[in-house]
């Protein structure tokens, strides 16, 4: 799948994991690698079940069917290994307002069991990287993006061989985003990252690999250039010249066996095509049969979010 | 038992550094020092009263420092029992509501020492603060009664500690189990009033940990006491109410 080093073990393999609520199914048959190194998108929209599946992998819920694997463990059964080797920041990190950060650090460190000259030495370098090795007021006090940053400083306090970060941005004004995704982005080579999240923009600029859910079920996983690449080969774009020309073409092209879909705006229309050597030269054929004329035929680039919407259906799903 | 020490050195240092330092100790002091100076005011305010009403005469015999005490022992059944089941409702459920035991028990900690440690930390506050409130009880008495008898006392509080160690075992146990601390402060309020209705039926003071109620006042008085059944009950109570706290919180999604 995505970087795939068979010698070494992956870092978050699920298979066949479900979880239901009653009669609502959060997780359903979910199958998932994600490999050791990367800086990965678990990508969907609110309510596609990304919460449930980190903290079925966080050891806070258990699997309602299927196994969830962390770093080669089982998550259900060696939960103190698991434990040891990960860290973790929920959507909303929840800090004891009392403590400073510093000691917040510290609490977390001796959970770990850091030696003393340890945790001091990260605490200072994971302060200074989280931006807030001047700060000495209590956390209570703490803005979101402040918690945030701190939310990610205390999550590799222990080095963790797994980052799991629950929508460390969806509630950050802009400048905090870019300071977090930042954080992020720097930790790419020295631990997995995987990091849920709804926003496009921000898989797009960190993300090395992503898993689009949808309602429960990983819909597309691949690295993000192989996603868009990959719809990128199958989108083209018609332009024509002439009043009425669009709608003769659209009529010239119905039925054909390799159109997907196709929108028309204007004098232009924009097909999704299941195969594309076949679609560019009958194209070209059927317009000019139909006696319009050309202005414009390329195949059009495709960003992440237009995969997305072409996965998850739109704004109401499928 | 991961992660017990650090945990529980996280909780006593909460202890020290946020309202819970004044809370309970406050209270137990206050009602140290009260007591005795109730007991000593009371008969001339019920006599100033009766003296305003034509015809009534009430005779009450001078205080002793027994009074004192038997007003301190009052008001631990009363007013600290119910700040115990108060602060107690949410040791589990306020960690849960906003959202530190996630972060907590994400790292090397267990549900068992997470729990342990809540348990513990509230018994070491709560012993800590009976013995402040005890002495501060003993000087005032001696202070204003003459002879005060101070080991009836200790017998006394020492007996109320048991069943107070058993309310804060529970109080964790309705916590971690109630997801609102609401419900748990309104199930726990439930089993103070009934176990104190029940204290006054013989069988269950006889053979159960509610015999410590009326073995409170039997101690201040100085009657010999039959605490084997009372004790060893409160003992197993304890036991079982924690094992539950544990088991029910390992058992819940977070």
């Amino acid at each position: 799948m995505i970087d795939a080093r068979s010698d070494e073990a992956a870092a978050i393999e699920l298979r066949g994991l479900t979880k239901r609520f009653g009669d609502t199914v959060a997780l359903d048959e979910v199958d998932l690698v994600v490999r050791p190194g990367v800086v990965f998108g678990f990508l969907g929209r609110n309510g596609a079940g990304k919460t449930t599946a980190i903290r079925i992998l966080s050891g806070l819920a258990r699997p309602t069917a299927g196994t969830a694997r962390v770093l080669g463990h089982d998550v259900t059964r060696a939960s103190d290994v698991v434990r040891s080797r990960i860290g973790f920041l929920p959507d909303v990190p929840g800090f004891y307002p009392w403590m400073t950060a510093r000691e917040y650090l510290g609490f977390a460190g001796n959970l770990f069991g850091l030696d003393a000259a340890t945790l001091d030495a990260r605490a200072t370098a994971l302060l200074e990287m989280a931006g807030l090795a001047s700060v000495n007021t209590r956390v209570g006090g703490f803005s979101r993006g402040m918690k945030q940053r701190l939310g990610i400083a205390q999550a590799l306090i222990n080095a963790p061989s797994l980052l799991m970060l629950d929508e460390p941005t969806s509630a950050l004004d802009p400048i905090g985003r870019r300071e977090v995704l930042e954080m992020v982005g720097s930790l790419r080579g020295r631990t997995t990252v995987f990091f849920s999240t709804h926003i496009l923009a921000d898989v797009e600029r960190v993300c090395d690999a992503v898993a689009i859910l949808e309602r429960g079920r990983v819909v597309a996983s691949a690295g993000v250039a192989e996603l868009t690449d990959r719809a990128t080969a199958n989108r083209l774009v018609v332009e024509v010249e002439g009043d009425g020309a669009a709608s003769a073409v659209e009529t010239a092209l119905a039925g054909r066996a390799w159109l997907k879909s196709l929108e028309t705006t204007g004098r232009t229309l924009r097909m999704s095509v299941s195969d594309l050597s076949a679609a560019q030269r009958e194209i070209p054929a059927a317009i000019a049969a139909a006696a319009v004329a050309l202005r414009r035929f390329e195949i059009e680039e495709a960003s992440l979010e237009d995969v997305f919407v072409e996965l998850v259906g739109g704004p109401e799903g499928r | 038992m991961t992660g017990f020490g650090a945990f529980l050195a996280k909780e006593l240092t909460e202890i020290r550094r946020t309202w819970r330092l004044w809370v309970m100790p406050g209270m137990l002091v206050f009602f140290g020092i009260t007591s005795p100076i109730i007991a000593a005011i009371t008969p001339a305010l019920v006599q100033s009263m009766a003296a305003s009403q034509p015809g009534v005469v009430i005779r009450i015999p001078p205080p002793k420092s027994l009074d004192a005490y038997a007003q301190f022992i009052k008001n631990l059944n009363q007013f600290v029992l119910i700040a115990v089941v108060i602060t107690g409702a949410s040791v589990i459920s306020g960690e849960r509501s906003a959202g530190t035991a996630i972060l907590a028990l994400t790292k090397p900690l267990s549900r068992r020492a997470f729990v342990v440690a809540k348990i513990l930390s509230q018994a070491l506050l709560l012993v800590t603060a009976t013995a402040l409130g005890t002495v501060a009880c003993v000087v005032v008495t001696a202070a204003v009664f003459d002879g005060a008898d101070g080991g009836r006392l200790v017998t006394a509080v020492a007996l109320w500690l048991v069943y107070a160690l058993l309310l804060v075992v529970v109080m964790t146990l309705f916590s971690g189990a109630f997801r609102s601390r609401g419900a748990a402060a309104g199930a726990g309020l439930g089993f103070y009033f009934l176990t104190l209705l029940l204290s006054s039926w013989g069988p269950a003071a006889r053979y159960g940990f509610l015999g410590l109620v009326p073995a409170m006042r039997d101690a201040l008085m100085g009657q010999a006491l039959s605490l084997g059944w009372p004790l060893a009950t409160a003992a197993a109570a304890i036991v079982v109410a924690g094992a539950a706290a544990v088991g029910i919180f390992e058992r819940q999604e977070l």
